[in-house]
């Protein structure tokens, strides 16, 4: 009775109570929200960054994805994942995903068009440029973000089919560097670390690199680093990892290869290098010794702004410490003169033996989640598989392997990805083809892709979202599926094949990439060379043929259930190690001092640094660095932002950070719009005055549409990659009538 | 057209191959009919089914597979009596990922704009040592918690062993008091079912000895649950000196995360967006209630002092109170569930409120009876004290209504402000009904110099404009709002409260204007008061742990 009158004046059960109520979930989850209990839990590889985390997908009894977990079971993160991964279904979702083709009509509007008309319109048009400008008049700009059965595919299909020549992916903006510069110091494209080697390491020196925020998976490794190990940041800002570091270099941007000279320099002259490992495993050393002779610490500290002391300290650390690491990402790989830099990186790796060993190497932190997929199989740069286009004997290996004509294989090497909208520029190539990239938005200079596209006859945009900058410039847009709605696999950065598996249904007629490329194959009237790649798991097979011999043999590899009950399979697997029952977790390259290189020996490569191109001047007197901003955003946000969890974590408006004394000279006050111009357009950006950006520097993370129309394009010469992080600007305050008008507006 | 060339591929499920009518039919239809985009369209909807392909890699097991990571990160045991359950935030190891948010969103099925936890930044340090952290925020679990102090329908509880607040959903009414009186901005308001949802720090997963979801998704173990003591000898006394140096004062609700940092925080440390100015949600029905309610108590306290118009001022005073009454209840996200309002008489200011000025409205609608012809006479004649009552009660009411802002702590809502406010709202309306009634000087006088009197006060918030330290105090915030986005609002308050309280009641003293633009009057005041109201709302600087810019 007091109790019943108790429930009735204080209510502790019910419908709303019922909504929250967690129950066993079973599959060694521990409790889960009730109504989302799971039928079956299946694991697969995130669909983000090159981390590659493993996520425990629940599913109900038809199959469909409910919920999701991080799986503790794999080897890459122990349970963990960042917000993005988190997030991963949720942007599968979205009510703005493409679920027809879309063809833009007489009126110049976008119209649903049916697979069939999509398709001939394709091919009409395609054929058509072809016909009046050669088939090397259109192109493909492809992505890391598709799993590497469709790379490749798509990257046969457009070579050996269409007749296309140049043809790239936006791998270039992340990965080209790391990419040229293994191949020509290993022979290979080859990451040699594994993700142990962030635990077993005595000294960790990031360079160009921000992994709290960037890699928060990697960084989880770092803080299970158990032997009291130097964390050394080499960034202009200090960054969220430089807080943490126990030695912040914060150098003049785009002064690290002189820098890196510097520290080889006074390694050199304190004796401290592994002769013996020089000697009998690398080449061009005595001449790269003699190189860097000039680089004496006084000229060095001038260059970078960095203390003799502060440079002693670094060379210290790594003289000191048994196992000393390099890990580099954007801030190297996207600079004018990269691949040098990502070369003095492996250079101090090499000459003090840090390689091939627990906890050491020269480590490049891959950025999407199959730029490795991409660099092998995007037959781009590489023919399929890492081979050489230029070279006979591969393309008559890779025609006996695919079942085809070796002439069907072109001999040239392909556009770069600048190159080909140089191309589109001048007239040569007249029809493009986007896949599951953002060009409009990503590409450096943005403002002349809007340009470039008036000069395309026909633009075709192949996404899952048609609300993308680039979708709505598109002709035809084909709809995609995304990840979790199509099979494959990605290939991390630690070199580790991950699963990625069917567990949501695509919206409308939206088709997985392997299927719209099929699909292309029947209508363009190649169908008949691509008939064996019959499903993605029938392409892996053929991938694995490829591979064969090649470093990144992985022919041991059995078929997907192997990978998804390996946890994971690094290459190289060979045939040998599948028979050996090789099952190690963790599995580095180049332990026993043997390269890719003809010789086996790598290879020491430097250059004459460069200043940067485009210099601040009295006009343009700041100089901006873009980056990644927060953990919650992905590149252009075009899956993050359909996250409303994602977006709460991320700021809403784009934000400029300057120093304090260069805010208080302009009268600039924290939160206050500010207007950000260089020669090539204007930003508008709330500002945020902090000392982590040095005086004469600004910061502007590169997820927001506006940042690119500042920035320079400047390339690096090796690899082609743009150099995001330097371009000249001014910062001023916006009138207080336009801001107001703005704040009004909100 | 494409045709069909190529066969489908093979359905790997046995569940598949029966289930969908496609595998049965399609080698009879064959190519004839059905062509490629067709086949791949429907390979693209088929899914694996669970039972064929996972449910042999993955057991039933029922054990947490992230036990043993999250092992040491939970108690061992139930707290002592004068303890209780707290998070500790180890600054060093939170590296700004904010899995933490994310986790907490998912492994509690929150709805997709719903999140319990929040990261901020606090930025400061010198030239040379700039300094910025991540900072991860959810509920404090306070020792002394004002959401449950200021909870009218006892929605809150705090668990009496574990000391964990826990919101119980199906009692909350949504009038989201306690949003207003929590420090922290940790209550959220679920629109989709009119109720506040807070975290509960996963009491049942600390009861089956899991972690709770943001423990178990932080990569670097920052977050963990550890005991604390509330209590010495009985007596609430809860250390917090691990509280956050940036996070509003601990001092009011005793909050209970430790957050822990080997090194010493710089001084001039503060939230990246403690200058982000932030319009506060306007709450229109309150906005009516406090201006209706105020004006009806003056009529009813004015019909009992002044001589005559008796009759008028009480139904125009009744008719008032319906009017605020009425629209509190538009301000409930469960108003169905308020009649246990009185529940929280013990300690919450709205409770009392409710409950006062509830059987305040029951007597007025009595005494407006008496008055009113077709019901006069079944009423017997009420003794001189019933209204003199009924005058005393509604000034007590509108005294709750002040106390329930004051007592929320905000600067802009402290008891100087807010009870000029609330009764210079009654003096203004109430003197303006009189006069509209009957107009002469003395009302005139009495009704400017009451709205010149106000108006002054509320013109001393924007004195802090004037100070030369520009710390980003709420008082600073409160004038930066009503000066800089509320501009064009404050000064259409005072126009109309000028002419409508001020110019109007003087020319129609001076006979310039008829005495019926004494009515006009009234409702120009009228509007100046709703939006001086509005603006009181909107302007509130909130108190809140570090967010991000512009986020």
């Amino acid at each position: 009775m007091i109790s019943a009158l108790d429930n009735l004046l204080q209510n502790r059960t019910g419908p709303m109570t019922s909504e929250l109520v967690l129950h066993p979930g079973d599959f060694g989850l521990g409790k889960v929200p009730a109504r989302l209990n799971p039928f079956a839990t299946t694991n697969m590889v995130c669909g983000f960054c090159s981390t590659g985390c493993s996520l425990k997908v629940h599913i109900d009894q038809h199959g469909q994805a409910i919920n999701l977990t991080p799986d503790p079971s794999y080897p890459v993160n122990l349970g963990m994942a960042c917000p993005k991964g988190w997030e991963a279904l949720t942007p599968l979702a979205a009510p703005d995903r493409a679920t027809t083709p879309l063809l833009r009509n007489a009126a110049g509007v976008l119209e649903p068009v049916d697979w069939s008309v999509a398709l001939s319109a394709l091919v009409k048009n395609f054929k058509l440029i072809q016909k009046r400008n050669g088939p090397h008049s259109i192109s493909f700009l492809s992505t890391g973000q598709i799993v590497t059965e469709e790379m490749a595919l798509l990257g046969a299909l457009a070579k050996f089919g269409m007749g296309m020549l140049h043809v790239d992916s936006n791998t270039r903006q992340c990965m080209a560097t790391s990419h040229v510069a293994y191949k020509q110091s290993f022979g290979f494209d080859a990451p040699p670390f594994t993700y142990s080697d962030f635990e077993e390491s005595d000294a960790l020196i990031f360079i160009g690199a921000n992994p709290c925020i960037a890699h928060p998976i990697m960084w989880q490794r770092v803080m299970m680093n158990k032997r009291n190990p130097e964390i050394v940041v080499i960034d202009p800002r200090r960054t969220e990892t430089a807080m943490v570091s126990t030695l912040h270099l914060p150098l003049r941007p785009k002064s690290d290869l002189i820098l890196l000279y510097g520290v080889a320099h006074l390694l050199i002259e304190r004796g401290a290098v592994k002769r013996e490992f020089i000697d009998a495993h690398t080449h061009g050393f005595t001449e790269f010794a003699e190189f860097v002779q000039r680089f004496t610490p006084e000229f060095v500290s001038a260059e970078t702004d960095i203390p003799i002391a502060t440079l002693t300290r670094l060379v210290d650390i790594i003289v000191s410490r048994e196992r000393v690491s390099f890990w580099w990402t954007m801030g190297v790989n996207q600079g004018h003169e990269s691949t040098r830099t990502a070369q003095a990186i492996i250079n101090l790796a090499l000459m003090t033996g840090n390689i091939g060993l627990p906890g050491t190497g020269a480590n490049s932190i891959t950025g999407q989640c199959n730029a490795m997929g991409s660099r092998l199989f995007g037959n781009a740069t590489s023919l399929l598989g890492g081979y050489d286009f230029a070279n006979s004997a591969h393309r008559a290996h890779v025609a006996a392997t695919l079942g085809i004509d070796s002439s069907l294989i072109p001999d040239q090497p392909s556009l770069a990805y600048d190159q080909i909208l140089d191309g589109i520029d001048c007239g040569e190539i007249r029809g493009l083809w986007i896949i599951a990239t953002n060009t409009a938005h990503s590409w450096i200079n943005q403002g002349g892709f809007s340009e470039l596209r008036k000069k395309l006859d026909f633009l075709v945009v192949q996404d899952m979202y048609a609300t993308t900058e680039t979708a709505r410039m598109a002709d035809l847009v084909l709809p995609a599926a995304g990840w979790g709605e199509k099979e494959g696999t990605f290939i991390n950065s630690e070199r580790r094949f991950g699963l990625v598996k069917k567990v949501a249904r695509a919206p409308g007629q939206a088709l997985s990439d392997f299927a719209i490329f099929k699909l292309v194959a029947e209508a363009w009237g190649c169908g008949e060379t691509f008939r064996a790649w019959l499903t993605p798991e029938a392409a892996f097979q053929i991938l694995k043929t490829l591979s064969r011999n090649q470093p990144c043999d992985f022919s041991g590899i059995r078929d997907y259930a192997h990978i998804d009950n390996a946890g994971g399979i690094q290459w190289p697997f060979t045939e040998r190690d599948a028979a050996d029952n090789e099952s190690s977790q963790q599995r580095r390259l180049f332990t026993e001092g043997r390269f890719f290189t003809p010789d086996e020996k790598a290879r020491f490569y430097f250059d004459e640094p460069r200043a940067m191109p485009e210099l601040p001047d009295k006009q343009f007197p700041f100089l901006l660095m873009t980056g990644r901003g927060s953990s919650a955003q992905w590149h252009t946000g075009s899956r993050t932002n359909k996250s409303a969890v994602l977006r709460k974590l991320a700021p809403r408006e784009l934000h400029v950070e300057i120093n304090p004394d260069d805010a208080s000279r302009l009268g600039i006050t924290d939160g206050e719009h500010v207007q950000i111009r260089s020669p090539r357009g204007r930003a508008a950006a709330l500002a945020l005055v902090t000392a982590i950006v040095r005086p004469g520097q600004l910061f502007m993370p590169m997820h927001f549409e506006t940042v690119n129309i500042l920035t320079y394009p400047a390339f690096d010469p090796h690899s082609r990659q743009p150099s995001y992080k330097a371009c000249a600007v001014t910062i001023e305050k916006i009138s207080s009538s336009a801001r107001r008008l703005k704040n009004q507006s909100h | 057209m494409i045709n069909g060339a190529i066969t489908p591929e093979k359905a790997r499920s046995p569940e598949a191959a029966t289930s969908t009518p496609h595998n049965h039919v399609s080698h009879a239809e064959s190519s004839s009919t059905r062509t490629l985009i067709d086949e791949l369209l429907e390979e693209q909807q088929r899914l694996q089914t669970p039972v064929a392909r996972f449910s042999n890699v993955h057991n039933r097991g029922a054990t947490p597979s992230l036990e043993p990571i999250y092992r040491d990160l939970i108690p061992l045991t139930a707290p002592s009596p004068g303890e209780q359950y707290a998070f500790e935030v180890d600054l060093d190891a939170c590296s700004g990922c904010k899995a933490c948010v994310a986790g907490c969103h998912s492994l509690n099925g929150l709805d997709d704009e719903e999140t319990w936890r929040d990261v901020g930044l606090i930025h400061g340090g010198t030239r040379s040592h700039p300094f910025q952290q991540t900072v991860t925020t959810a509920c404090h679990h306070c020792a002394d918690p004002a959401c449950l102090n200021g909870c009218p329908v006892l929605a809150y509880e705090k668990d009496p062993i574990n000391g964990i607040v826990r919101h119980l959903d199906d009692q909350c009414i949504g009038c989201q008091y306690c949003i207003l009186k929590c420090p922290y901005d940790v209550p959220k308001y679920n629109e989709r079912l009119g109720i506040v949802r807070k975290c509960d720090m996963c009491h049942s997963r600390l009861g089956a000895g899991e972690a709770p979801a943001c423990v178990q998704a932080c990569p670097t173990h920052a977050i963990k649950i550890v005991t604390v003591t509330t209590h010495v000898n009985g007596v609430l006394s809860a250390d917090t000196s691990a509280f956050l140096p940036t996070a509003p004062s601990p001092h009011y609700t005793l909050p209970t995360t430790r957050y822990v940092t080997k090194r010493a925080l710089p001084d001039n440390v503060m939230a990246v967006d403690a200058e982000v100015l932030r319009l506060q949600p306007a709450h229109w029905p309150l906005v009516i209630m406090l201006t209706f309610m105020p004006m009806a108590v003056a009529c009813l306290f004015l019909a009992v002092v002044v001589p005559g118009h008796v009759a008028e001022l009480t139904g125009i005073g009744w008719f008032a109170a319906a009017i605020g009454l009425a629209s509190s209840f538009f301000h409930l996200g469960q108003p169905f569930r308020a009649w246990r309002i009185f529940l929280g008489l013990r300690k919450s200011w709205l409770s009392r409120e409710a409950v006062v000025f509830g059987g305040w409205f029951a007597l007025v609608s009595i005494l407006a009876a008496t008055h009113f012809p077709l019901t006069a006479g079944l009423i017997p004649p009420l003794p001189k004290f019933f209204s003199l009552t009924v005058a005393a009660i509604g000034l007590l009411g509108l005294f709750c209504s002040v106390m329930i802002y004051v007592d929320t702590r905000r600067e802009f809502w402290r008891f100087a402000q807010t009870a000029p406010r609330f009764f210079g709202a009654a003096g203004v309306l109430g003197l303006g009904v009189l006069f509209a009634l009957a107009p002469n000087s003395s009302s005139a006088v009495a009704i400017i110099l009451v709205v010149l009197c106000k108006l002054a006060i509320e013109t001393r918030v924007l004195r802090s404009l004037d100070d030369d330290d520009d710390k980003p105090t709420e008082a600073r915030q409160t004038a930066l709002l009503l000066t800089g986005l509320l501009r064009l609002k404050l000064t259409a308050r005072y126009f109309l409260a000028l002419i409508g309280a001020g110019l109007v009641p003087l020319l129609v003293t001076l006979h310039y204007v008829p005495a019926a633009s004494a009515w006009a009057g009234l409702t120009l005041a009228l509007g100046g008061e709703l939006i001086e109201r509005y603006t009181y709302f909107r302007a509130v600087a909130v108190r809140k742990m570090p967010g991000f810019v512009s986020s």
